[in-house]
Formats: structure tokens, sequence, C-alpha cells
């Protein structure tokens, strides 16, 4: 009797921190298996090459192998009641789908191609194994439903690997008439990339020793991944651009007193101490640097002008809309059509404004046609925006200032826009993004040409004048055709071989282009932003 | 059960009569058969001057009869308690003294409300001058998200009153004095001042739910109004911040005229001096001096009311 209780403390006590560990380290196995897939997939680890001393691929399989192994042998152990779990009756449905959808593509590839069965056998085969897994993980208990078909999964795709089945030179001629082929450098990691995912949440659930706790701890990881990947793209994707288009940036950087132009802003001249060519020359014969000033104030330009359009006209209509406007057909109507408007392809925008805009502002190109063609691209977000943040101003801050007899127009003024400022701004910053990056309606309506001269730099404020006839003022500035990064960014890429005599280094200077337009774009975030924060905090901590 | 029952079967019959008929309460107080059937006591006289009056006050929503043929005078310098249960046209009554009703589209409303013999509902009424008249506090704390300041300088701003703007700080005309004692002394008045003198500049959000609701009660002092209507002002705070509340009501009732809605009938005992009960269907069935309301009241419904058999 003694005997018996002595051994069974043992066991549970052993057997708790045990399963513990095993899930854990599953759990590690998993995190480190996605990590070295993304490293295959960006080239950051060859696949040919070696890491630790073992061939990548063959380290790929082991440890998909073993991560898969533990995971079925922590499931069958739980079966048989070792550890300390509290599985469910079944893993449930959403778990037998996502078991089966990688059960039927391995099934149906592996009768088509690896057997040449065809393709409706591959079918056929692909919905039996994929019934099969399902079944598999519907119909056990919890603990073996959702690790068995898994670790299989796993288990399969490491021998695979592991055996060379697949290695690292493997092809799959897909043999069709676009000459495409599957590569090993793609799949391998992109197929461990999903395996793994599956073997996460596998070895999670465990972890949560099954039941709703392991549910909370699978879809957690599944959830924090998903998170994770995308700052991890995010993060990539500029630190790509910045590493590629920092040294066609500072090509030519002096610092130093006198170095740097001479900037004149309202009649005040500034020498820079520091000179960047590519940020302040345009393309000229005898420029020892070539740079694209003329897009990034093109750009500037252009943003503004295009905010300083559709801003008032938005916000204006979202306020007749929610304030003024009676429910009904009309605003049902404009409803749809600024939804519309906001789908529209840019490109449409952009012929609009070649063929109505272009013709009244001085049949040529401009700055103007560019603002006026991005404004009503902007417009919708804007008022949808607008919209939606004077709807969410509370109807009590209404009551208030009319039971104090103040007027619906002072009413809107005084309480609705200021609630409303910071959600008009998050849409303004939207639409901006959006515009800020728009090729094809500046490719249509304002751009000169691949190389633009400093000379073509847009000086708006300099560029007013007084005349002698109606309106009284005029502003050539607006008329000249100039560039966007965008544009320019675009035109340096088709340009092809050519490019090269004008700017040296060609895809220096194309980085360079891309990067300093991301920059750009982020800032108008950035201010964006701050404007937002400033108006939230104004509203909550006056 | 059959206690509770008989009075609203017998009164349904009357419920038409009284729609078709504009003089029944006459003829209630004349003819002493017929007030067992109607069980309606809207008749109360009072010593002072009648601040408001309504008479036959109908509202619709849509097809929603939401109140009945009101008629009732509220007293001057006093505090009128509104009670009833949920969805028995209280709030609605209240919101015609005022015409908030006016900004719900669907609302139909006929009779009439004088304020001081003067017709509410007429053309050409000047809804800026009703409303600083008639001023309101609403059933949650609705202070803008300004500073405690602003809050209460918001309304007399927007008349024009004051004059605190860039222009007039350019001018050396600003009136940021006056703004300042007008602050204080609504501020005083809502019993606040003490809590909040130092932190004038905060934004009012930051206040408790209490706090937040006197400050509510400052604002509507602030455009000086004459009567001050309230929509359950206590009933999202706490017995202590209620407290505070009613006590600022019972001296508010000094210099203002207070109709005030409430779902608790202890509350309505406490401060007020007369009661009208609303009950289901809109229709002010009992209106009197409070301790007779609620001690010896004439009709068996709101009896049942009020000891809680009904509603």
């Amino acid at each position: 009797m003694a005997g018996v209780s002595q051994t069974d403390t043992r066991l549970v006590e052993s057997e708790t921190t045990g399963t513990d560990a095993v899930a854990a380290v599953a759990v590690g196995l998993s995190t480190v298996l996605f990590v070295l897939a993304v490293a295959a997939l960006f080239d950051r680890a060859s696949l040919t090459g070696s890491l630790f001393g073992v061939q990548t691929v063959t380290l790929l399989g082991g440890l998909l192998t073993a991560l898969g192994v533990t995971v079925i042998a922590f499931g069958v152990g739980s079966r048989l009641g070792y550890g300390e779990t509290n599985p469910d009756p079944s893993a449930g449905l959403i778990a037998g789908f996502g078991a089966a959808v990688p059960w039927v593509v391995i099934g149906g590839i592996v009768a088509s191609r690896t057997l040449g069965l065809g393709p409706g056998v591959g079918v056929v085969a692909g919905v039996a194994t994929g019934a099969v897994a399902f079944a598999a993980t519907v119909l056990p208990r919890e603990d073996l439903g959702s690790t068995v078909p898994l670790g299989a999964l796993l288990g399969v795709t490491g021998v695979v690997f592991l055996t060379g089945a697949i290695g690292p030179t493997w092809l799959w001629e897909l043999g069709w008439a676009q000459q495409a082929a599957i590569t090993a450098e793609f799949l391998i990691p992109v197929s461990t990339l999903f395996t793994t995912l599956y073997g996460g949440w596998a070895s999670a659930k465990a972890y949560g020793g099954f039941g709703a706790r392991g549910r909370h701890m699978g879809a957690y990881v599944l959830v924090y991944l998903n998170a994770l990947s995308i700052v991890a793209f995010l993060f990539i994707l500029v630190a790509f651009v910045v590493v590629q288009g920092i040294p066609g940036l500072l090509n030519g950087t002096e610092f130093g007193l006198g170095t740097g132009p001479t900037m004149t802003v309202f009649g005040v001249s500034v020498a820079l101490p520091v000179s960047v060519p590519f940020l302040m020359n345009g393309v000229a014969l005898f420029n020892d640097f070539q740079g694209v000033l003329p897009a990034i104030v093109g750009t500037v330009w252009l943003v503004a002008g295009a905010v300083v359009l559709a801003v008032p006209l938005g916000v204006g209509a979202a306020l007749f809309l929610t304030e003024y406007a009676e429910r009904g057909r009309f605003t049902q109507v404009v409803e749809v059509a600024t939804n519309g408007l906001w789908s529209t392809p840019s490109i449409v925008f952009g012929l609009f404004g070649f063929a109505f805009l272009i013709p009244r502002f001085g049949n040529g190109k401009s700055l103007l046609s560019g603002m006026i063609t991005l404004g009503f691209m902007l417009l919708p977000l804007v008022v949808i925006t607008s919209r939606e943040a004077m709807l969410s101003v509370p109807d009590e801050y209404r009551d208030a200032s009319a039971a104090l007899g103040v007027s619906k127009w002072q009413t809107i003024r005084s309480v609705v826009l200021p609630a409303a400022l910071p959600g008009v701004v998050t849409g303004v910053i939207l639409g901006v993004g959006r515009i800020a990056g728009e090729t094809a309606p500046i490719l249509l309506t304002m751009a000169g040409g691949t190389f633009v001269p400093g000379s073509q730099t847009v000086d708006v404020i300099g560029g007013f004048q007084f005349t002698a006839s109606p309106p009284f003022v005029a502003n050539p500035a607006l008329l000249e055709a100039t560039s966007a990064l965008p544009y320019q960014l675009y035109a340096l890429i088709t340009a092809g071989v050519g490019a090269s005599s004008n700017v040296g280094n060609a895809d220096e200077f194309r980085w360079a282009t891309a990067l300093v337009l991301l920059v750009v774009v982020l800032s108008f975030y950035a201010i964006g932003i701050a404007t937002r924060y400033y108006f939230r905090r104004r509203l909550r901590h006056t | 059960m059959s206690e509770n029952t008989n009075p609203r079967t017998e009164t349904e019959p009357q419920t038409e009569t009284t729609t078709t008929g504009t003089d029944q309460p006459l003829t209630t107080t004349a003819g002493e058969s017929v007030e067992q059937t109607r069980d309606e006591w809207t008749e109360y006289e009072f010593a002072g001057e009648a601040k408001m009056t309504v008479e036959d006050l109908n509202v619709h929503y849509g097809d929603d009869h939401a109140l009945k043929d009101v008629s009732m005078e509220i007293p001057e310098r006093s505090v009128t308690a509104l009670i009833g249960p949920s969805g028995c046209g209280k709030s609605t009554y209240l919101r015609c003294l005022n015409r908030m009703n006016d900004r719900v589209s669907s609302a139909r409303i006929d009779g009439s409300v004088k304020l001081d013999d003067q017709e509410v509902y007429q053309d050409g009424v000047n809804l800026v001058e009703l409303r600083k008249r008639v001023g309101m506090v609403f059933q949650s704390p609705n202070p803008f998200p300004k500073s405690i300041r602003e809050n209460i300088a918001y309304g007399p701003k927007k008349h024009g009153d004051l004059d605190t703007g860039l222009l007039a700080r350019l001018l050396n005309r600003s009136d940021a004095e006056e703004r300042d004692e007008l602050v204080e002394r609504c501020l005083r008045d809502a019993a606040l001042w003490d809590e909040v003198s130092d932190r004038l500049d905060d934004n009012a959000l930051g206040l408790s739910g209490g706090q937040q609701q006197r400050l509510c009660i400052a604002r509507a002092l602030s455009v000086d109004p004459e009567i001050i209507l309230m929509d359950e002002p206590a009933s999202a705070l706490d017995p202590i911040a209620t407290a505070k509340i009613e006590d600022l009501i019972d001296d508010l009732s000094e210099r203002y005229t207070v109709v005030i809605v409430t779902h608790n009938m202890q509350q309505a005992a406490r401060i007020s001096d007369q009661t009208a009960v609303f009950l289901t269907g809109g229709e002010l069935v009992e209106y009197g001096e409070t301790d007779q309301v609620f001690e010896n009241p004439r009709s068996e419904r709101v009896e049942d009311y009020i000891t809680g058999k009904f509603g």
C-alpha cells in the first residue's frame, strides 16, 4: 500500500515537471526552426552551406523530425495517462480543417507527381489524405487529435529533407509554357515555415495541457507570431532600402563651414555647414554629384497642395452629412459615391487629370494639375474618416451645448470639431500616405523628365506675382512641369542602361531615390501622428 | 394580483375619454362618482406663483404615444419631482419644457407649455433665450472635454456675454476677470469650489463622476437660468455623491425652480416639495404635495406603485 502510494507520488512529481519540460522543448524547437526558416527565406542562411557543422537542409530536416517526434510523443504520453493534462474529448472542427489542409496538398502532390498518377488521381488522393488527417484530428481525444496528425506532418517533411529526397539543388520543372519552376531554395524555407507554425501551435497547446488553457496558449502563439512577423517584415523592408540607399545618398557628402549651399528663406540667407549633393542638386552636366532636389521639393508641394485642397472640402462635406443632412436617400448616395471614389484606381484619376485639367491649366503638365488630381484622390478618404470621427462624438456633448442655448453652428465649432479632430487627422495621415507615393497620376499630369535639372525646382512661394489683369495674382511656378519622387523613381528604373551615363552609378542613384521617397512619406506620417497626438492631448489633459 | 389588475382594467376605457374630452380634470373634481373609475388626481393647490403651466401636452414618437394629455402647473422656487416606472414619459415630459425634444426628428408635440404666461410652443420663440432661462442637467454627467474653467465659461462666451478671445485680449478688452468671478460663483453655488479651486485649468474629464455632475450643474447655472431641469441627475452616482447633489438641490430651490426626474422614490420624498407620478402609458396619474402623495396617495395605482406592488 505504502509502496504504491509512494510510486504514485514520485510518478506524478517527476512527470509533471517532465511534461512541462518536454512541451517547452517543443516550443523552443519551433522558435528555432521558425527563425532558421525566415533566415533561409531571405538568403541569410545558405541552403547549400552548413550551419553549426551540419548541412543546412539536413539540420532543418533533423530539427523538424525531432519536433514531430516530440509532439507525437507528448500526445501519446498524455493519452496513456502520463503527465497532468486536461484534454477535451475532441480537438474540434477548426483544428481538423487546419490539419487537413497541408495533408491535402501533400497527398495530392505525392500521388500526381511523385507517383505519376496524373491530376485526377491526385485530387482524389489529396482529398482522401486530408479526410484521414481530419478524422485523425477530430475523432480521438484532444491530446492525440491535436498532436499526431501535425506531428506526422512535421516528421514526413523532416524525413524528406533529412534523406535528401528534396536536397538543396532540387528543382521541380512545372513544365508550363511560362517555364515556371519551384526551387528548393523557395520550397524548403516556406514548407519549414508552415510546418513549424503547425508544430508551434501543437506544442503550445501541449504546453497549456490541452483543453481551454491549451487552446488559449495555441491561439496566443499564432496571434503573437502574426504580429511579430508584421513588424519583422516592415523592419526587413526598411532595413533593406536603407542599406541599399545609403551609399548613393551620401555620395559626395561634405561637412564643415562653407561646404554647403546658401539658402535664402524670406530674405534671410544661411550658409549650410553640410553638403549632401544628392539632396541639394538636380541633374546637370557639370555637377560633380547628381541629385533629386527638384523631385523632393515637387513631392512636398504636391502633397501640401493636395491637403490644402482636400481637407477643407472633405471636412465641410462630412460636417454637412453628419450634422445637417437628414439621414435618407441623399446621404446614402453620397456615402456610396465617396466609397466608390476611394476605391477608384489611381490611373483613372490620372487620366481624368490628363484629359480634363491639363487643357484648362496652360495645356501642359503642371504642378497645379498634379495637386488637384491628388486632391481629388485624397478627398473621399477625408470625407469617410471625418464622418466617422464626427459620428463618434457623443451626442451628450451636443445635448449639453444645446441645453445651454448655444446655436448649432457654435456647438459644431467649439465642441464637435475639436472632439473630432484627432479622427480627422488620422484620415488625412492615411490619405497622405497613399497619395504621396502615387506614381500613375503624376506621370500623366505633372512629371517633366527622367533627369530633372536643378533649375526646374519649383519655387511656389517666390512664384507669386501681381499682375495688371484679373485675377491680379499669378503663379507661373504652379503651371510648370516638375518631378516628384515616385515618378522619378519609376523613370529611373525604366531608363535602362542609358541612366548610368547621366548619374554615374545608376543603381546607387535609384536606391537612394527610393530611400528618400520612403523617408519623405514616413516624415508626412510622423507630422500627422504628432498633430493627432497634440489634439488628443489637448482634448484629454488640458 | 387582483389588486394590481383591477385599477388597470378600469382605467383602460378612461384613457380614451381623457383624450377626447379636454375638460376632464374639471369633471373629476366636480363629480365624486366619476373619480373612482377615472383614477387621475392632478389638481394641486399651491400658495405661490406658477412658473410653468402645461396644458394638454401630447407627445408622439412616430406611432408611439409617449405622453397623454398632461396638464400641470409648476410652482416657482420649489422642487418638483417627477417619478414613475421606466418608459412612463417623465423624461419626455421634462425635455418638452425647454423644447429639447425638438432635436428628436420623430417627435411630434401638441399642447401648450407656458413659461411665465408666455407660450413656449409657438412660432418665433427664441430657443436660445428659452434654454438660457430653462437650463438642463442630464442623467450621465456630460462635461465637455475642456478645462473646468472653460466648461463653465462656455455658455456665456457663446452668448457673447464674455469675451476672452485673442482679439479682445489684444484690444485690452478681455473679460478674464468677469469670467473668473463667474466661474467661482457658479462653482460655489454648485458646492464644488473647495474641491477644484486649485485646478481650474485641468480637464473636466479627470474629475470623479459626482464632481462631474456638480460641474454640469455649475455649467447650467452659468447662463443664469430661472428653471433647472434635472433628468435623474444622481442615478449614475454613489450614495455620497448623491447626498451632495441632494443637498445642492435643496440649496438651489431657494433661488431657482427645480424640476427633477428620479427613479428613486426615497430621493423624491427627501428633496421635493411636490411630486408628480407618471405611470406606464405616459399618463400623469397623481400630482400633489410630496408628503400627501407618498403618505396618502389618492390614486390606487399610485399607492400600488409607491408601496412596490406595481412598476
